[in-house]
């Protein structure tokens, strides 16, 4: 994946939970299907209005509660391409890193309004708002979690980690 | 410098075959038990772990249909077909549906005990920790490459200790302490990190009770929850029929680094509420403004134990629930065990609606979602909006007394209310 993204913010408060990103009743859909879906909790436009390339930008504890897959693969499927925050849901966090969608902690999301354009670049480990001109420091996403989320999530890591057990056995 | 270690801390250390770890350390550690249930197993996961080269160890994999069963519409049954037939055609033993619930049969079948390291795909995964182990949630996508390859890439987590003393009063249960301390800590408070339950009363706690505790940790945030495998366990896991390996037995140093503590007297504690739409807006049965309900549930991998059945059966016993009143047993075994006992003709002489095991109502999917306007007094995990149906309708979270309480008031109730009445008229 490429480690500078550039796309719009939509803005959320505190404490989004998976439910709120990808209701219960949802549940039973396929992981490829539940793109239609993403913040149907709170915003049942919000997949129809978001742009490839996206941000979300929330409060802490951005996708807390059930661990479900679906939550952060309907973002991804929606074309959100990483979400900006002060905390995450631990399982939510990891299976965003999981899937190659990056999670990237920022202390303070309070300059950032709805529409602002940003930069997000992972090797220079920072967050740019091109509407202010502040500058955000990525707080996370150092050693193992970013050497995932480079090769495009747990199974293109997984396999080269296997192909290379493999190899030396 | 000392090499004192947490309980998480020893067990990841060991797992990752290191003489100690510390918070903030990465590392892979392997996995001693992996576990799925139908919504986040095989028809997620079961075609990368294909991919990936098949199961590593079938004897590691535990697959439980709990969210589907039974079957309520034909995507259901076919969700439930696939599992069957990945767990049939990869030998997974461990496989079960029509059992109940995966956490709470985990522990019941002896599938982790102390010391172990275990994954799986389902936020309440953290509830194994019950039994002193290390148990973390991961999603499908992870899981399936632990599955493949054995191994779990993981951040060694700072432990807030929690110590218990003290008797727990008439009437208050587990389920009041952990709605005690979610509310005076909330639901973020333990993000990335773990929390160690120990203490004199923990020495005494039942399985069942360590098992909430593990339990809510996800609620505060944890990472994982673990209950020091102290005083009545081992007895108690012998008494349940389950394999002890004493020599597997870790406990935490004396001397480890928390990084805080916390310590409570649960006596002091009185019947709680967790207040839609959180489990951390936490208020006083007695003190909550009057709270008409529709519906009070008995269930969850939390609140669907036999301790909750008996409960609820000890308030309802002569009584009749005013609202609708469903209880669902969290597995087959509690089913049979409280029908042998008398509790289920109880319960349903009070007008209850006992429902097949598994997760019901508390995942939202069927037998008992909630509409819009409705409101619930549950022992379901957790209460954000939408999380038993509708958003518009509303969760209240009490202890099972609490909730058997409010089911005969058809209002949300301090139990020990109704109780004196119920004590009154009976004299």
């Amino acid at each position: 994946m490429k480690s500078r993204m550039e796309g719009c913010a939509w803005v959320f408060g505190r404490r989004v939970t998976t439910d709120d990103i990808l209701p219960g009743r949802y549940l039973d859909r396929s992981n490829d299907e539940v793109g239609a879906f993403a913040m149907s909790g709170i915003d049942s436009e919000f997949a129809k209005k978001v742009q490839k390339g996206d941000f979300i930008v929330a409060g802490p504890n951005f996708g807390a509660g059930s661990g479900r897959e679906s939550a952060p693969y309907a973002l991804l499927h929606a074309g959100v391409a990483a979400i900006v925050a002060p905390s995450f849901g631990r399982i939510f966090f990891r299976n965003c890193i999981n899937l190659g969608l990056p999670p990237v902690i920022v202390p303070d999301v309070a300059g950032i309004e709805q529409g602002h354009a940003l930069i997000a670049d992972l090797e220079a480990r920072r967050v740019v708002d091109r509407a202010t001109g502040a500058e955000y420091p990525i707080q996370n996403l150092t050693g193992i979690s970013l050497s995932i989320i480079q090769a495009g999530g747990i199974v293109p890591f997984t396999r080269r980690r296997l192909e290379e057990k493999r190899a030396r056995t | 410098m000392t090499h004192a270690s947490t309980l998480t801390e020893k067990i990841l250390a060991r797992a990752s075959g290191r003489d100690r770890v510390v918070p903030g350390d990465e590392l892979w550690a392997v996995a001693d038990r992996m576990i799925m249930n139908d919504s986040s197993g095989p028809r997620r996961l079961g075609r990368l772990v294909e991919e990936l080269g098949g199961v590593l160890d079938p004897e590691k994999v535990v697959i439980v249909s709990d969210h589907f069963v039974p079957a309520a519409t034909l995507r259901h049954a076919e969700i439930l077909r696939e599992t069957r037939r990945f767990a049939g055609a990869h030998g997974i033993r461990n496989f079960f549906e029509y059992r109940g619930i995966l956490h709470n049969l985990v522990i019941a079948h002896g599938l982790v005990s102390p010391g172990k390291l275990l994954v799986g795909a389902d936020s309440h995964t953290v509830t194994a920790g019950a039994l002193g182990a290390v148990a973390v949630a991961v999603g499908s996508t992870e899981l399936a490459t632990i599955v493949a390859s054995g191994e779990i890439w993981l951040r060694v987590p700072e432990t807030i200790r929690v110590d218990l003393d003290g008797a727990l009063p008439g009437l208050c249960d587990v389920r009041d302490v952990t709605m005690r301390l979610l509310g005076d800590l909330g639901t973020e408070h333990a993000l990335y990190r773990a929390i160690e339950w120990g203490g004199r009363w923990i020495n005494e706690a039942s399985i069942e009770d360590r098992l909430v505790l593990a339990n809510q940790g996800i609620e505060m945030g944890a990472k994982n929850a673990i209950v020091e495998p102290t005083g009545i366990l081992p007895q108690a896991m012998r008494d349940a029929g389950l394999p002890v390996i004493e020599h597997e037995f870790l406990v935490a140093d004396p001397d480890a680094r928390y990084s805080e503590r916390h310590r409570y007297d649960v006596s002091t504690l009185e019947p709680l509420v967790a207040v839609h739409p959180s489990p951390d807006e936490v208020v006083a049965a007695r003190a909550l403004e009057p709270t008409p309900v529709d519906m009070a549930w008995i269930g969850s991998c939390a609140g669907g134990r036999l301790a909750d059945l008996h409960a609820a059966a000890e308030i309802l016993r002569g009584k009749k629930a005013r609202v609708t009143m469903l209880v669902t047993p969290a597995t087959q075994d509690i089913y049979l065990a409280a029908a042998s006992d008398g509790t289920l003709a109880t319960l349903a002489a009070a007008g209850a609606t006992v429902l097949p095991p598994g997760c019901g109502a508390c995942a939202g999917v069927h037998n008992g979602v909630q509409g819009a306007g409705d409101r619930v007094i549950a022992t379901a995990t957790r209460n954000f909006p939408g999380r038993m149906g509708s958003r518009e309708a509303e969760v209240y979270i009490g202890s099972p007394y609490t909730v058997a309480a409010s089911a005969v008031a058809g209002r949300i109730i301090d139990p020990r209310e109704v109780a004196e009445h119920g004590a009154r008229r009976d004299a």
